[in-house]
Protein backbone atom coordinates (compact mmCIF):
# COMPACT_ATOMS: atom_id res chain seq x y z
CA UNK A 1 0.00 0.00 0.00
CA UNK A 2 1.48 3.27 -1.06
CA UNK A 3 1.30 6.01 1.54
CA UNK A 4 0.85 9.35 -0.30
CA UNK A 5 1.91 12.70 1.13
CA UNK A 6 -1.61 13.81 2.08
CA UNK A 7 -2.40 10.61 3.99
CA UNK A 8 0.93 10.83 5.83
CA UNK A 9 0.20 14.43 6.74
CA UNK A 10 -3.28 13.52 8.01
CA UNK A 11 -1.78 10.71 10.09
CA UNK A 12 0.75 13.06 11.62
CA UNK A 13 -1.98 15.60 12.28
CA UNK A 14 -4.13 12.95 13.95
CA UNK A 15 -1.25 11.61 16.07
CA UNK A 16 -0.15 15.10 17.11
CA UNK A 17 -3.73 16.23 17.75
CA UNK A 18 -4.66 13.24 19.92
CA UNK A 19 -1.28 13.43 21.73
CA UNK A 20 -1.80 17.15 22.29
CA UNK A 21 -5.34 16.66 23.63
CA UNK A 22 -4.14 13.87 25.99
CA UNK A 23 -1.26 16.07 27.19
CA UNK A 24 -3.75 18.76 28.15
CA UNK A 25 -6.40 16.54 29.71
CA UNK A 26 -4.15 14.07 31.59
CA UNK A 27 -2.82 16.72 34.03
CA UNK A 28 -6.38 18.07 34.40
CA UNK A 29 -7.68 14.63 35.42
CA UNK A 30 -4.64 14.10 37.67
CA UNK A 31 -5.43 17.35 39.40
CA UNK A 32 -9.08 16.40 39.87
CA UNK A 33 -8.13 12.99 41.34
CA UNK A 34 -4.98 13.81 43.37
CA UNK A 35 -2.78 11.09 44.90
CA UNK A 36 -3.09 10.54 48.66
CA UNK A 37 -0.24 12.80 49.77
CA UNK A 38 0.22 14.99 52.78
CA UNK A 39 0.86 18.69 52.47
CA UNK A 40 4.50 19.33 53.34
CA UNK A 41 3.69 22.48 55.35
CA UNK A 42 1.10 21.94 58.03
CA UNK A 43 -0.09 24.35 60.70
CA UNK A 44 -2.85 22.23 62.21
CA UNK A 45 -4.18 18.70 61.96
CA UNK A 46 -7.36 16.99 63.02
CA UNK A 47 -6.70 14.08 65.33
CA UNK A 48 -10.06 12.35 65.50
CA UNK A 49 -13.12 12.64 67.70
CA UNK A 50 -12.63 13.41 71.36
CA UNK A 51 -15.27 10.89 72.47
CA UNK A 52 -13.43 8.05 70.70
CA UNK A 53 -10.15 8.76 72.48
CA UNK A 54 -9.96 6.96 75.84
CA UNK A 55 -8.51 8.67 78.91
CA UNK A 56 -4.95 7.73 80.04
CA UNK A 57 -3.91 6.83 76.52
CA UNK A 58 -1.98 8.32 73.64
CA UNK A 59 -1.53 8.20 69.91
CA UNK A 60 1.05 9.36 67.44
CA UNK A 61 -0.22 11.93 64.94
CA UNK A 62 1.56 12.83 61.72
CA UNK A 63 1.90 16.61 61.85
CA UNK A 64 3.28 17.24 58.37
CA UNK A 65 6.73 15.77 58.48
CA UNK A 66 6.83 15.64 62.26
CA UNK A 67 5.36 13.03 64.59
CA UNK A 68 3.35 14.46 67.46
CA UNK A 69 2.28 12.52 70.54
CA UNK A 70 -1.28 13.30 71.63
CA UNK A 71 -2.05 12.30 75.21
CA UNK A 72 -5.39 12.26 76.98
CA UNK A 73 -4.65 12.26 80.69
CA UNK A 74 -6.65 10.49 83.37
CA UNK A 75 -8.51 13.72 84.11
CA UNK A 76 -9.38 14.13 80.41
CA UNK A 77 -6.84 16.87 79.71
CA UNK A 78 -5.16 16.87 76.31
CA UNK A 79 -1.43 17.27 75.79
CA UNK A 80 0.27 17.40 72.40
CA UNK A 81 4.04 17.33 72.25
CA UNK A 82 6.63 16.63 69.61
CA UNK A 83 7.12 12.85 69.56
CA UNK A 84 10.77 13.08 68.50
CA UNK A 85 13.08 12.52 71.45
CA UNK A 86 15.49 15.44 71.80
CA UNK A 87 18.37 12.99 72.26
CA UNK A 88 18.51 11.02 69.00
CA UNK A 89 15.07 11.60 67.40
CA UNK A 90 13.48 8.29 68.41
CA UNK A 91 9.69 8.29 68.75
CA UNK A 92 8.59 8.66 72.38
CA UNK A 93 5.71 6.76 74.01
CA UNK A 94 3.24 7.49 76.78
CA UNK A 95 3.57 5.16 79.79
CA UNK A 96 0.08 4.92 81.22
CA UNK A 97 1.35 3.28 84.44
CA UNK A 98 3.89 5.95 85.40
CA UNK A 99 2.06 8.78 83.59
CA UNK A 100 5.28 9.83 81.91
CA UNK A 101 6.61 10.09 78.39
CA UNK A 102 9.30 7.53 77.70
CA UNK A 103 11.85 7.01 74.95
CA UNK A 104 12.62 3.35 74.40
CA UNK A 105 15.98 3.96 72.74
CA UNK A 106 17.93 5.15 75.79
CA UNK A 107 15.30 5.27 78.51
CA UNK A 108 14.86 9.03 78.38
CA UNK A 109 11.91 10.25 80.44
CA UNK A 110 9.83 13.42 80.13
CA UNK A 111 6.96 14.61 82.29
CA UNK A 112 3.55 15.36 80.82
CA UNK A 113 4.61 18.96 80.17
CA UNK A 114 7.41 17.66 77.98
CA UNK A 115 10.19 18.51 80.44
CA UNK A 116 13.16 16.15 80.27
CA UNK A 117 13.43 14.67 83.75
CA UNK A 118 15.66 11.61 83.38
CA UNK A 119 18.09 9.94 81.02
CA UNK A 120 20.02 11.48 78.14
CA UNK A 121 17.47 13.88 76.53
CA UNK A 122 19.07 17.33 76.61
CA UNK A 123 15.99 19.46 75.99
CA UNK A 124 12.22 19.40 76.60
CA UNK A 125 9.77 18.28 73.92
CA UNK A 126 8.20 21.01 71.79
CA UNK A 127 4.63 21.71 72.82
CA UNK A 128 1.60 21.93 70.50
CA UNK A 129 -1.76 23.47 71.22
CA UNK A 130 -4.83 21.23 71.45
CA UNK A 131 -8.34 22.55 70.85
CA UNK A 132 -11.63 20.73 70.78
CA UNK A 133 -13.77 22.01 67.94
CA UNK A 134 -17.24 20.43 67.85
CA UNK A 135 -15.91 17.38 69.72
CA UNK A 136 -13.06 17.03 67.21
CA UNK A 137 -9.46 17.24 68.42
CA UNK A 138 -7.41 19.84 66.54
CA UNK A 139 -3.67 20.12 67.08
CA UNK A 140 -2.04 23.44 66.23
CA UNK A 141 1.53 24.59 66.21
CA UNK A 142 2.26 27.10 68.96
CA UNK A 143 3.51 30.51 67.80
CA UNK B 1 -17.47 71.57 92.46
CA UNK B 2 -16.01 74.98 92.90
CA UNK B 3 -12.62 76.57 92.64
CA UNK B 4 -11.85 75.64 96.24
CA UNK B 5 -11.91 71.95 95.40
CA UNK B 6 -9.38 72.38 92.58
CA UNK B 7 -7.10 74.47 94.83
CA UNK B 8 -7.35 71.72 97.46
CA UNK B 9 -6.51 69.04 94.89
CA UNK B 10 -3.56 71.03 93.56
CA UNK B 11 -2.17 71.59 97.07
CA UNK B 12 -2.57 67.91 97.99
CA UNK B 13 -0.74 66.78 94.85
CA UNK B 14 2.07 69.31 95.38
CA UNK B 15 2.55 68.29 99.00
CA UNK B 16 2.47 64.59 98.10
CA UNK B 17 5.04 65.14 95.36
CA UNK B 18 7.38 67.12 97.62
CA UNK B 19 6.99 64.61 100.43
CA UNK B 20 7.64 61.69 98.06
CA UNK B 21 10.71 63.43 96.61
CA UNK B 22 12.06 64.20 100.08
CA UNK B 23 11.44 60.60 101.17
CA UNK B 24 13.17 59.09 98.14
CA UNK B 25 16.12 61.45 98.67
CA UNK B 26 16.28 60.28 102.26
CA UNK B 27 16.17 56.64 101.15
CA UNK B 28 18.90 57.28 98.57
CA UNK B 29 21.04 58.94 101.21
CA UNK B 30 20.42 56.00 103.50
CA UNK B 31 21.41 53.56 100.75
CA UNK B 32 24.49 55.67 100.00
CA UNK B 33 25.40 55.61 103.65
CA UNK B 34 25.00 51.81 103.65
CA UNK B 35 27.39 51.61 100.75
CA UNK B 36 29.75 54.09 102.36
CA UNK B 37 29.92 52.28 105.69
CA UNK B 38 31.97 49.52 104.07
CA UNK B 39 35.22 51.20 104.95
CA UNK B 40 37.20 48.04 104.04
CA UNK B 41 36.33 48.45 100.37
CA UNK B 42 36.72 52.24 100.42
CA UNK B 43 40.18 52.25 101.98
CA UNK B 44 41.52 49.23 100.07
CA UNK B 45 40.33 50.76 96.83
CA UNK B 46 41.89 54.12 97.70
CA UNK B 47 45.27 52.60 98.39
CA UNK B 48 44.86 50.32 95.40
CA UNK B 49 45.14 47.26 97.56
CA UNK B 50 42.12 45.22 96.55
CA UNK B 51 42.72 41.47 96.07
CA UNK B 52 44.14 40.57 92.67
CA UNK B 53 41.09 38.57 91.67
CA UNK B 54 38.60 41.12 93.04
CA UNK B 55 35.52 41.65 90.89
CA UNK B 56 32.70 44.13 91.38
CA UNK B 57 30.41 41.37 90.06
CA UNK B 58 31.16 38.99 92.92
CA UNK B 59 27.92 37.40 94.15
CA UNK B 60 28.62 38.37 97.76
CA UNK B 61 29.20 41.99 96.88
CA UNK B 62 25.94 42.01 94.93
CA UNK B 63 24.23 40.70 98.09
CA UNK B 64 25.60 43.80 99.90
CA UNK B 65 27.94 41.73 102.02
CA UNK B 66 31.05 43.51 103.21
CA UNK B 67 34.62 42.18 103.19
CA UNK B 68 34.17 41.91 106.95
CA UNK B 69 31.40 39.32 106.45
CA UNK B 70 34.17 36.82 105.67
CA UNK B 71 37.33 38.41 107.03
CA UNK B 72 35.85 39.94 110.20
CA UNK B 73 36.75 43.37 111.58
CA UNK B 74 34.74 46.55 111.76
CA UNK B 75 33.62 47.86 108.35
CA UNK B 76 32.28 51.07 109.92
CA UNK B 77 35.60 52.39 111.08
CA UNK B 78 38.05 54.22 108.83
CA UNK B 79 40.78 53.71 111.39
CA UNK B 80 42.87 50.74 110.24
CA UNK B 81 43.81 49.74 113.77
CA UNK B 82 40.19 49.62 114.84
CA UNK B 83 38.80 48.15 111.60
CA UNK B 84 41.36 45.35 111.48
CA UNK B 85 41.55 44.69 115.17
CA UNK B 86 41.36 41.04 116.33
CA UNK B 87 39.12 42.31 119.10
CA UNK B 88 36.62 43.19 116.37
CA UNK B 89 36.82 39.64 115.05
CA UNK B 90 39.33 40.37 112.27
CA UNK B 91 40.82 37.13 110.93
CA UNK B 92 42.47 38.43 107.77
CA UNK B 93 43.46 35.96 105.07
CA UNK B 94 42.49 32.46 106.20
CA UNK B 95 44.99 29.64 106.09
CA UNK B 96 44.40 27.26 103.23
CA UNK B 97 43.46 24.37 105.50
CA UNK B 98 40.80 26.58 107.12
CA UNK B 99 39.11 27.79 103.92
CA UNK B 100 36.30 25.16 103.75
CA UNK B 101 35.26 25.92 107.32
CA UNK B 102 35.75 29.64 106.63
CA UNK B 103 33.20 29.52 103.76
CA UNK B 104 31.11 27.03 105.71
CA UNK B 105 30.46 29.63 108.43
CA UNK B 106 27.65 30.84 106.21
CA UNK B 107 27.31 28.13 103.56
CA UNK B 108 26.68 25.40 106.11
CA UNK B 109 24.20 27.51 108.02
CA UNK B 110 20.70 27.17 106.62
CA UNK B 111 19.46 30.14 108.67
CA UNK B 112 21.92 32.42 106.89
CA UNK B 113 21.64 30.82 103.45
CA UNK B 114 17.85 30.86 103.52
CA UNK B 115 17.98 34.65 103.40
CA UNK B 116 20.05 34.74 100.22
CA UNK B 117 19.46 31.46 98.37
CA UNK B 118 16.73 29.36 99.98
CA UNK B 119 17.28 26.49 97.52
CA UNK B 120 21.03 26.15 97.96
CA UNK B 121 22.39 22.99 99.61
CA UNK B 122 24.14 23.58 102.91
CA UNK B 123 26.10 20.33 102.98
CA UNK B 124 28.83 21.35 100.56
CA UNK B 125 31.51 21.48 103.25
CA UNK B 126 30.38 18.13 104.62
CA UNK B 127 30.53 16.68 101.10
CA UNK B 128 33.90 18.29 100.52
CA UNK B 129 35.46 16.44 103.45
CA UNK B 130 34.35 13.14 101.85
CA UNK B 131 36.16 14.03 98.62
CA UNK B 132 39.76 13.18 97.81
CA UNK B 133 40.53 16.90 97.99
CA UNK B 134 38.90 17.25 101.41
CA UNK B 135 40.50 14.14 102.91
CA UNK B 136 43.93 15.22 101.77
CA UNK B 137 43.43 18.75 103.07
CA UNK B 138 42.45 17.35 106.45
CA UNK B 139 45.56 15.20 106.36
CA UNK B 140 47.65 18.36 106.00
CA UNK B 141 48.19 18.44 102.24
CA UNK B 142 47.79 22.11 101.27
CA UNK B 143 48.28 21.56 97.54
CA UNK B 144 44.81 20.17 97.03
CA UNK B 145 41.80 22.11 95.86
CA UNK B 146 39.64 23.95 98.36
CA UNK B 147 36.61 26.21 97.74
CA UNK B 148 38.52 29.12 96.23
CA UNK B 149 40.49 26.89 93.85
CA UNK B 150 37.34 26.27 91.82
CA UNK B 151 35.09 29.20 92.76
CA UNK B 152 37.84 31.84 93.04
CA UNK B 153 38.10 33.94 96.18
CA UNK B 154 36.83 37.37 95.20
CA UNK B 155 35.11 36.94 91.84
CA UNK B 156 32.60 34.28 92.76
CA UNK B 157 29.64 34.06 90.41
CA UNK B 158 26.58 31.79 90.43
CA UNK B 159 27.17 28.47 88.62
CA UNK B 160 24.51 29.44 86.07
CA UNK B 161 26.37 32.60 85.10
CA UNK B 162 28.40 31.95 81.91
CA UNK B 163 31.23 34.07 83.37
CA UNK B 164 31.52 31.79 86.38
CA UNK B 165 34.51 29.47 86.74
CA UNK B 166 32.06 26.69 87.60
CA UNK B 167 29.61 27.32 84.72
CA UNK B 168 29.20 24.03 82.82
CA UNK B 169 31.26 25.20 79.81
CA UNK B 170 34.08 26.40 82.07
CA UNK B 171 34.27 23.42 84.44
CA UNK B 172 36.76 21.34 82.36
CA UNK B 173 39.22 24.25 82.20
CA UNK B 174 38.72 25.08 85.88
CA UNK B 175 39.58 21.49 86.91
CA UNK B 176 42.45 21.51 84.44
CA UNK B 177 44.11 24.45 86.18
CA UNK B 178 45.38 21.89 88.69
CA UNK B 179 44.83 18.58 86.89
CA UNK B 180 46.74 19.80 83.84
CA UNK B 181 49.69 20.95 85.97
CA UNK B 182 52.29 18.21 85.71
CA UNK B 183 54.48 19.50 88.54
CA UNK B 184 51.48 19.49 90.86
CA UNK B 185 50.08 16.15 89.70
CA UNK B 186 53.33 14.19 89.75
CA UNK B 187 53.05 13.97 93.55
CA UNK B 188 49.75 12.13 93.17
CA UNK B 189 50.72 9.99 90.19
CA UNK B 190 47.77 11.33 88.20
CA UNK B 191 48.06 11.82 84.43
CA UNK B 192 47.65 15.38 83.18
CA UNK B 193 46.09 14.67 79.78
CA UNK B 194 42.49 14.31 80.93
CA UNK B 195 41.35 17.59 79.41
CA UNK B 196 43.11 16.77 76.14
CA UNK B 197 41.39 13.37 76.05
CA UNK B 198 38.05 14.80 77.16
CA UNK B 199 38.13 17.56 74.50
CA UNK B 200 38.29 14.90 71.78
CA UNK B 201 35.61 12.73 73.37
CA UNK B 202 31.96 12.65 72.38
CA UNK B 203 31.10 14.45 75.63
CA UNK B 204 33.86 17.03 75.24
CA UNK B 205 32.94 17.83 71.64
CA UNK B 206 29.29 18.25 72.64
CA UNK B 207 30.16 20.56 75.53
CA UNK B 208 33.22 22.50 74.43
CA UNK B 209 32.71 22.61 70.67
CA UNK B 210 28.93 22.49 70.27
CA UNK B 211 28.32 24.42 73.52
CA UNK B 212 25.70 21.89 74.61
CA UNK B 213 25.59 22.48 78.35
CA UNK B 214 23.55 19.32 78.87
CA UNK B 215 26.66 17.28 77.97
CA UNK B 216 28.58 15.97 80.97
CA UNK B 217 31.54 17.93 82.32
CA UNK B 218 34.01 16.59 84.94
CA UNK B 219 31.63 17.13 87.87
CA UNK B 220 28.78 15.16 86.28
CA UNK B 221 30.74 11.92 86.69
CA UNK B 222 33.08 12.75 89.56
CA UNK B 223 30.77 14.90 91.64
CA UNK B 224 31.68 18.46 92.55
CA UNK B 225 32.09 19.14 96.25
CA UNK B 226 32.44 15.43 96.93
CA UNK B 227 34.70 14.89 93.91
CA UNK B 228 36.10 11.38 93.90
CA UNK B 229 37.08 8.99 91.11
CA UNK B 230 34.14 6.59 90.61
CA UNK B 231 34.89 3.20 92.17
CA UNK B 232 34.71 -0.04 90.20
CA UNK B 233 31.15 -0.76 91.25
CA UNK B 234 29.89 2.75 90.68
CA UNK B 235 31.22 3.21 87.14
CA UNK B 236 28.23 1.66 85.43
CA UNK B 237 25.94 3.61 87.77
CA UNK B 238 27.70 6.88 86.96
CA UNK B 239 27.39 6.27 83.20
CA UNK B 240 23.92 4.84 83.80
CA UNK B 241 22.60 8.10 85.19
CA UNK B 242 22.31 9.20 81.57
CA UNK B 243 22.67 5.92 79.65
CA UNK B 244 19.94 4.18 81.63
CA UNK B 245 18.99 1.35 79.24
CA UNK B 246 22.61 0.43 78.56
CA UNK B 247 23.23 0.11 82.29
CA UNK B 248 20.07 -1.94 82.90
CA UNK B 249 20.81 -4.30 80.02
CA UNK B 250 24.44 -4.72 81.05
CA UNK B 251 23.73 -5.25 84.74
CA UNK B 252 21.26 -8.03 83.91
CA UNK B 253 23.88 -10.06 82.04
CA UNK B 254 26.27 -12.72 83.25
CA UNK B 255 29.01 -10.54 81.83
CA UNK B 256 28.41 -7.92 84.56
CA UNK B 257 29.15 -10.52 87.23
CA UNK B 258 32.20 -11.75 85.32
CA UNK B 259 33.44 -8.15 85.06
CA UNK B 260 33.05 -7.71 88.79
CA UNK B 261 34.93 -10.93 89.53
CA UNK B 262 37.76 -9.90 87.22
CA UNK B 263 37.88 -6.34 88.61
CA UNK B 264 37.02 -4.94 85.18
CA UNK B 265 35.81 -1.36 85.04
CA UNK B 266 32.24 -1.79 83.69
CA UNK B 267 31.52 0.61 80.82
CA UNK B 268 35.07 1.93 80.87
CA UNK B 269 36.46 -1.46 79.86
CA UNK B 270 35.14 -1.09 76.30
CA UNK B 271 34.38 2.62 76.01
CA UNK B 272 37.24 4.24 77.90
CA UNK B 273 36.75 7.10 80.35
CA UNK B 274 37.78 10.69 79.62
CA UNK B 275 38.30 10.03 75.92
CA UNK B 276 35.05 8.13 75.36
CA UNK B 277 34.23 8.17 71.66
CA UNK B 278 30.93 7.82 69.87
CA UNK B 279 30.57 4.05 69.62
CA UNK B 280 30.65 2.42 66.18
CA UNK B 281 29.58 -1.00 64.95
CA UNK B 282 33.20 -2.07 64.55
CA UNK B 283 33.53 -2.21 68.35
CA UNK B 284 31.46 -5.37 68.24
CA UNK B 285 32.24 -8.37 66.02
CA UNK B 286 35.61 -9.97 65.51
CA UNK B 287 37.41 -7.38 63.39
CA UNK B 288 40.50 -5.36 64.20
CA UNK B 289 38.62 -2.72 66.20
CA UNK B 290 36.53 -5.24 68.11
CA UNK B 291 36.48 -4.92 71.88
CA UNK B 292 35.03 -8.40 72.27
CA UNK B 293 38.17 -10.11 70.98
CA UNK B 294 40.12 -8.55 73.86
CA UNK B 295 38.70 -11.41 75.95
CA UNK B 296 36.98 -13.81 73.55
CA UNK B 297 38.83 -15.97 71.07
CA UNK B 298 37.70 -17.97 68.06
CA UNK B 299 35.59 -20.96 68.96
CA UNK B 300 34.15 -19.72 72.23
CA UNK B 301 30.49 -18.76 72.63
CA UNK B 302 31.09 -15.06 73.17
CA UNK B 303 33.12 -14.89 69.95
CA UNK B 304 30.24 -16.34 67.94
CA UNK B 305 27.63 -14.13 69.64
CA UNK B 306 29.71 -11.09 68.86
CA UNK B 307 30.09 -12.20 65.23
CA UNK B 308 26.32 -12.73 64.88
CA UNK B 309 25.43 -9.40 66.46
CA UNK B 310 27.86 -7.60 64.17
CA UNK B 311 26.46 -9.37 61.13
CA UNK B 312 22.85 -8.42 62.06
CA UNK B 313 23.75 -4.82 62.77
CA UNK B 314 25.69 -4.27 59.58
CA UNK B 315 22.84 -5.82 57.58
CA UNK B 316 20.37 -3.35 59.08
CA UNK B 317 22.80 -0.47 58.63
CA UNK B 318 23.22 -1.39 54.96
CA UNK B 319 19.46 -1.55 54.37
CA UNK B 320 18.97 1.70 56.25
CA UNK B 321 21.70 3.45 54.22
CA UNK B 322 20.17 2.21 50.95
CA UNK B 323 16.74 3.48 51.97
CA UNK B 324 18.22 6.77 53.17
CA UNK B 325 20.06 7.30 49.88
CA UNK B 326 16.79 6.78 47.98
CA UNK B 327 15.02 9.12 50.42
CA UNK B 328 17.59 11.83 49.70
CA UNK B 329 17.13 11.26 45.96
CA UNK B 330 13.35 11.64 46.36
CA UNK B 331 13.87 14.90 48.26
CA UNK B 332 16.31 16.15 45.65
CA UNK B 333 13.78 15.40 42.90
CA UNK B 334 11.15 17.35 44.82
CA UNK B 335 8.79 14.38 45.15
CA UNK B 336 6.62 13.52 48.16
CA UNK B 337 8.91 12.19 50.90
CA UNK B 338 6.69 12.52 53.99
CA UNK B 339 5.72 8.87 54.49
CA UNK B 340 9.22 7.69 53.53
CA UNK B 341 10.58 9.99 56.25
CA UNK B 342 8.32 8.37 58.86
CA UNK B 343 9.32 4.86 57.81
CA UNK B 344 12.99 5.83 57.90
CA UNK B 345 12.56 7.34 61.35
CA UNK B 346 11.19 4.01 62.57
CA UNK B 347 14.07 2.19 60.88
CA UNK B 348 16.57 4.53 62.52
CA UNK B 349 14.90 3.99 65.87
CA UNK B 350 15.18 0.21 65.43
CA UNK B 351 18.86 0.65 64.53
CA UNK B 352 19.49 2.72 67.68
CA UNK B 353 17.61 0.21 69.83
CA UNK B 354 19.52 -2.69 68.26
CA UNK B 355 22.77 -0.95 69.13
CA UNK B 356 21.58 -0.41 72.72
CA UNK B 357 20.56 -4.06 72.89
CA UNK B 358 24.19 -5.03 72.26
CA UNK B 359 24.57 -4.57 76.02
CA UNK B 360 22.38 -7.64 76.55
CA UNK B 361 25.00 -9.67 74.62
CA UNK B 362 22.03 -11.63 73.28
CA UNK B 363 22.12 -12.10 69.51
CA UNK B 364 18.47 -13.26 69.46
CA UNK B 365 17.21 -10.03 71.06
CA UNK B 366 19.38 -7.92 68.76
CA UNK B 367 18.29 -10.03 65.76
CA UNK B 368 14.58 -9.47 66.50
CA UNK B 369 15.02 -5.70 66.64
CA UNK B 370 17.19 -5.77 63.52
CA UNK B 371 14.43 -7.64 61.68
CA UNK B 372 11.99 -4.90 62.66
CA UNK B 373 14.40 -2.26 61.38
CA UNK B 374 14.95 -4.07 58.09
CA UNK B 375 11.19 -4.19 57.50
CA UNK B 376 10.91 -0.43 58.02
CA UNK B 377 13.94 0.18 55.80
CA UNK B 378 12.54 -2.02 53.03
CA UNK B 379 9.19 -0.28 53.19
CA UNK B 380 10.92 3.11 53.01
CA UNK B 381 13.01 1.86 50.09
CA UNK B 382 9.93 0.61 48.28
CA UNK B 383 8.04 3.88 48.76
CA UNK B 384 11.09 5.87 47.69
CA UNK B 385 11.53 3.73 44.57
CA UNK B 386 7.87 4.32 43.69
CA UNK B 387 8.40 8.08 43.91
CA UNK B 388 11.59 7.87 41.84
CA UNK B 389 9.74 5.81 39.19
CA UNK B 390 6.87 8.29 39.28
CA UNK B 391 9.33 11.09 38.67
CA UNK B 392 10.70 9.24 35.60
CA UNK B 393 7.18 8.61 34.31
CA UNK B 394 6.37 12.31 34.61
CA UNK B 395 9.55 13.30 32.79
CA UNK B 396 8.95 10.80 29.99
CA UNK B 397 5.30 11.85 29.78
CA UNK B 398 6.33 15.47 29.43
CA UNK B 399 8.81 14.59 26.67
CA UNK B 400 6.16 12.57 24.76
CA UNK B 401 3.62 15.37 25.17
CA UNK B 402 6.11 17.94 23.86
CA UNK B 403 6.90 15.69 20.90
CA UNK B 404 3.17 15.20 20.15
CA UNK B 405 2.60 18.96 20.19
CA UNK B 406 5.61 19.51 17.95
CA UNK B 407 4.41 16.92 15.44
CA UNK B 408 0.92 18.45 15.56
CA UNK B 409 2.23 21.94 14.90
CA UNK B 410 4.48 20.79 12.01
CA UNK B 411 1.69 18.68 10.51
CA UNK B 412 -0.75 21.60 10.83
CA UNK B 413 1.74 23.87 9.06
CA UNK B 414 2.06 21.50 6.12
CA UNK B 415 -1.68 20.90 6.06
CA UNK B 416 -2.34 24.65 5.76
CA UNK B 417 0.28 24.92 3.03
CA UNK B 418 -1.32 21.99 1.29
CA UNK B 419 -4.77 23.63 1.46
CA UNK B 420 -3.39 26.92 0.11
CA UNK B 421 -1.66 25.09 -2.73
CA UNK B 422 -4.86 23.24 -3.53
CA UNK B 423 -6.91 26.46 -3.45
CA UNK B 424 -4.52 28.27 -5.77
Amino acid sequence: MKLDRRKFLNMLLGFGGIGGILSVFYPVFSFLIPPKTTEPKVNSVKAGMSAEFPANSSKIIKFGRKPVILIKTEDNQYKALSASCTHLDCIVQYKNDTKQIWCACHNGIYDLNGRNISGPPPRPLEEYEVKIVKDEIVITKVG
Amino acid sequence: MGKRFYYFLLCTLTVSFLFGFAFSEKENKKADQNQKVDQCFTCHKEIDNLPKDFSENDIHRHANLSCSSCHGGDPNSDDQDVAMSPSKGFVGVPKRKDIPKFCGKCHSNINIMRVYQPRIATDQVEQYYTSVHGKKLLAGDENVAECSSCHTAHSILPAKDPRSSVYALNVPNTCNKCHGNSSLMKNYNIPVNQLEEYSKSVHGIALLKNKDISAPACNDCHGNHGATPPGLKSISHVCGTCHVSNMEFFNATRMAKAFEEQDFHGCEQCHGNHGVQKPNDEMIGVGKESKCTDCHSEGDKGYNVSKNIYSSLTKLKKEYDTANAKYLEVRQKGMNDVEIGFQLQDAKQALIQSRTLIHTFDSVKVGAKVKEGIEFSNKASMLAQKEIDDYSTRRNGFAIATLAFLVFVIALYFKIKDKEKKAS
